[in-house]
């Protein structure tokens, strides 16, 4: 083993010098990255789609009904043609279109809806942990209550009494089940926190609740908060995607729900029109991956011991 | 000393490839154990002692390896070893007692079955009968009643988890012991019981022993022999009555010097007595009217009153085991717990009642250094924000320029280096840098009170003689009273003027240092000084004796009456 030392690295050597490195700089978890790049991506088909591809096609009646994509042949024998690269579905709507508008608007609607809960949990949870008392009970209870109220069902009664909602408004009904889990999370969180050493440390030097608050203490939540967020992101998408695919929800915006609704309602399943229901299920899988694989990187940054260096 | 030795170190090096560059933990280090030898490895943290017992259990965290040299264990190769010829030759040839052994029981399984686990996987499925009296014997001959083998490590106190681990140490009747700062988180008193009962039963056995530590007066009281490691190398090896008579080396010349003595020389400077600025309030400074606190059925604190008058700085140390209230009646003093039944106040005003501007004074003027400096830093912020954000939110600093200086003076006087330190996260320091800041930073806020719960319990023996020197002359400098809460009986001897010795929530002795710890009468003091391990082989502490019970002293104390002696100007103690 002696003469080894001044001896050029072997390969092994250099994979784990490398394999070093990446442990030093934890944003560099290809987890994260690859997580990003696929909601990144969908984001960007929204945005670069508009411009490139017309989308008016969204309408229904702007092409030929149940084309296949591109390659393919329909049970008519009509081949797929570059007007329509991914095929039309049962009412002439270019399949293309649909996906940029509809991939984008599933995601905000998760993004918004989780971002409303979200906020909701960190002001929750923090009066609830930090006030104490008669507050903290009544959240608590209250969150704890919300936890065990499946979501879908009261929305499903909330939609078919509203009728056609927008996105907006169908978010914000979302946003009203995914806060118990971050205000239980933050809540917990602030409890153990305002016992640690630093927080007295800044009692002791005179500091407002307000400065304990945010500035000692939200700092260090941050990895719960992306991590939660994220987490809620999933459930909202779920859920407004589980709506949608019940014919609930936006009645004349597209997104991959409904599409997915239509395609069931029209038969597409066993008139083996796949292209339909297929495209915008492939979406959403690619859509939760991205954001399981974020989560997971996430983990990893906040929490080195998952890290591992082989 | 004919026989071959149980180990034999021979020109060990052990090195730790890390991105900034190969890191050798230990240089070519040679030594020998002998049969029935108790060594011990002395050094601070990161001298290489640790990962000398991990190579030598063939247990290195990766990515260390040895890089030269032979771990010969009683005529093995322990390098050669294959995985499976390795786990054989642990618990059976060499066992490891690591730091902190007592969170490693199983927090599930009651002790025996844990005890058992190390036999079946030495020696296969054995009857129950036989794995019984086998696990019998072992508590029984580290002093524990038998009836602890039915219990779950969380019913036992953190003395006798760690004499289980010992006793599963030893079940096997290795050659080689190694134990691993054994008794870093044991009090005193425990401490000399969980040492007497290894170095008994290491002397049953006859096996070898591997201390390792940084006590140097613990290491006077349990081996034969002392290695003295700095840096990876080895600066010094030869018995332990050599070492401490005629030290060679400068270094074990410092850390036996650096050990403060009941009794001893001061380590304070007699010179640096400043005039201390006049007070601006005749009010008492800080004063407890029948303070008491509950916590649920416990007392913690028994009814207590005291008047510290504050108009010469003075240092009252309160002394006491864990658990005996002194951390509690810290608390109580910041206003962080509010008493259970009656009063503090500071300068006149109830601290439990004082309005916004009010309490931003009191905290101005009442600043405390916590215990667990690892928890005091945000570990979002560099360092430099604990400081930096009181000096600005009490309108201390004039500039950020003044500020700067402020600073860099707070930390060369804890012995920092500015540059170095103040622009670092948290945990980039280790735990004695960051105590050290955390003493800088209530220093520069030039309190009037300071309440310092064990300011220096995790720096090395001379910084901590160097720190509290420095506390004790900033105190006059600035006019700064200090309470010292502290178990360390020899520092409080040398810079308090007055001391108490809590037990149990009560003073149970009080008065002048030089009286209370220099000549104790009530029977816990006494139990607290004889459990002081000194670095003095003449002063016997461990001599082997089982008939030391600490618990049955303790029972006695509980029944003495307090003692206060003689009275010191400025400091009133209500006799209860």
């Amino acid at each position: 083993m002696t003469s080894q030392d001044n001896m050029p690295m072997t390969r092994a050597e250099k994979r784990q010098a490398k394999r070093i490195k990446r442990f030093d700089n934890p944003w560099m978890n290809p987890k994260l990255i690859w997580g990003a790049a696929l909601l990144l991506g969908i984001i960007a088909m929204g945005v670069i789609g508009r411009f490139v591809w017309d989308p008016d096609l969204v309408f229904t009646g702007s092409s030929m009904l149940r084309l296949p994509p591109v390659g393919f042949e329909n049970l008519r024998g009509q081949a797929g043609t570059m007007a329509n690269p991914l095929g039309t579905d049962g009412g002439g709507r270019d399949l293309l279109a649909l996906i940029i508008i509809g991939a984008p608007n599933t995601l905000f609607v998760g993004l918004l809806a989780s971002l409303i809960g979200m906020s909701i949990g960190i002001f929750l949870g923090f009066s609830a942990g930090f006030l104490g008392g008669r507050t903290d009970d009544v959240i608590r209870v209250s969150a704890d209550v919300m936890i065990t109220i499946p979501p879908l069902l009261i929305l499903v009664v909330f939609q078919s009494a509203f009728g056609d909602v927008s996105l907006t408004m169908m978010a914000l009904l979302i946003a009203g089940f995914v806060w118990q889990s971050p205000t239980r999370l933050i809540r917990a969180q602030v409890l153990s926190m305002k016992q640690s050493g630093y927080v007295q440390m800044a009692q002791l030097s005179g500091a407002s609740t307000s400065h304990i608050m945010f500035r000692e203490m939200m700092p260090n939540l941050v990895p719960y908060l992306f991590g939660s967020f994220i987490a809620s992101v999933t459930t909202s998408i779920v859920t407004a995607v589980g709506l949608e695919v019940l014919g609930l929800g936006p009645q004349r915006i597209p997104t991959l729900g409904r599409t997915i609704y239509e395609a069931i309602n029209a038969g597409a399943l066993i008139q083996n029109l796949w292209w339909w229901w297929g495209i915008p299920t492939l979406l959403l899988a690619i859509i939760f991956i991205g954001l399981l694989l974020i989560n997971l990187g996430l983990d990893e940054v906040s929490n080195p011991r998952l890290r591992k260096l082989s | 000393m004919t026989d071959k030795p149980v180990l034999t170190l021979k020109d060990l090096s052990i090195d730790f490839p890390t991105p900034q560059g190969v890191v050798h933990a230990v240089k070519a280090l040679s030594l020998d154990i002998h049969k029935g030898r108790r060594v011990g490895f002395i050094g601070e943290s990161g001298s290489g002692k640790t990962t000398t017992a991990l190579a030598v259990m063939q247990m290195l965290a990766e990515p260390g390896r040895v890089a030269s040299g032979a771990i010969d264990l009683g005529g093995t190769n322990v390098l050669d070893l294959d995985e499976e010829q390795m786990r054989r030759a642990r618990l059976s040839r060499v066992a490891y007692i690591p730091q902190g052994a007592m969170n490693s029981l199983n927090p599930v399984m009651r002790v025996e079955p844990q005890m058992w686990d190390g036999i079946i996987a030495h020696e296969g499925k054995l009857d129950r009968a036989v794995l019984k009296r086998r696990s019998d014997a072992a508590l029984e001959s580290v002093g524990l009643p038998l009836h602890t083998a039915d219990l779950y490590p969380h019913e036992l106190s953190g003395g006798m988890k760690q004499r289980v681990c010992i006793a599963m140490g030893i079940i096997l009747n290795p050659e080689l012991i190694i134990a691993d700062e054994p008794t870093s988180a044991l009090d005193v008193v425990t401490q000399r019981q969980v040492m007497q009962t290894l170095k008994a039963i290491q002397t049953e056995i006859g096996s070898g022993l591997m201390l390792i530590g940084h006590d140097m007066g613990l290491m006077a009281q349990t081996v034969d022999e002392l290695a003295v490691l700095k840096d990876g190398e080895l600066v010094e090896h030869g018995t332990v009555q050599q070492i401490l008579e005629a030290p060679k080396h400068p270094y074990t010349y410092d850390l036996i010097s650096s050990v403060p003595l009941v009794g001893g020389e001061s380590f304070l400077n007699p010179e640096a007595r400043a005039e201390a600025p006049k007070r601006d309030s005749a009010e008492p400074l800080l004063r407890f009217e029948n303070v008491r606190k509950d916590y649920g059925a416990v007392t913690a604190l028994h009814p207590m009153s005291f008047q510290l008058q504050g108009d010469t700085p003075q240092i009252i140390s309160i002394v006491g085991q864990s658990g005996s209230g002194k951390s509690t009646m810290g608390s109580i003093m910041l206003g962080f717990n509010p008493p259970s039944e009656g009063r503090v106040l500071f300068e006149g005003q109830d601290v439990a009642k004082m309005s916004a501007a009010q309490s931003l004074d009191f905290r101005k003027n009442v600043q405390a250094v916590f215990q667990d400096p690892y928890a005091c830093f945000n570990p979002f912020y560099r360092v430099n924000h604990a400081l930096k954000f009181p000096f600005k939110q009490f309108g201390l600093a004039r500039s950020e320029a003044h500020m700067q200086t402020a600073m860099e003076e707070a930390c060369a006087a804890v012995g920092l280096d500015p540059e170095l330190v103040l622009n670092r996260y948290p945990h980039q320091l280790s735990g004695g840098q960051r105590q050290r800041l955390v003493v800088a930073r209530a220093l520069m806020l030039s309190p009037k009170l300071l309440i310092a719960d064990e300011p220096v319990s995790m720096v090395d023996a001379s910084l901590r003689a160097s720190i509290l020197s420095n506390i004790y002359d900033l105190k006059d400098k600035y006019g700064i009273s200090i309470l010292y809460i502290t178990h360390d009986l020899a520092t409080a001897y040398h810079v308090s003027d007055y001391v108490m010795v809590l037990f149990k929530g009560h003073v149970v002795e009080a008065g002048p240092p030089k009286e209370v710890i220099g000549a104790p009468q009530h029977p816990y003091t006494k139990l607290l000084i004889d459990s002081i391990p000194w670095p003095d082989l003449a002063r016997s502490w461990g001599d082997g004796r089982q008939d030391w019970d600490p618990a049955k002293l303790e029972a006695e104390a509980a029944q003495a009456n307090s003692v206060y002696r003689g009275v010191v100007s400025g400091f009133d103690l209500k006799e209860a």
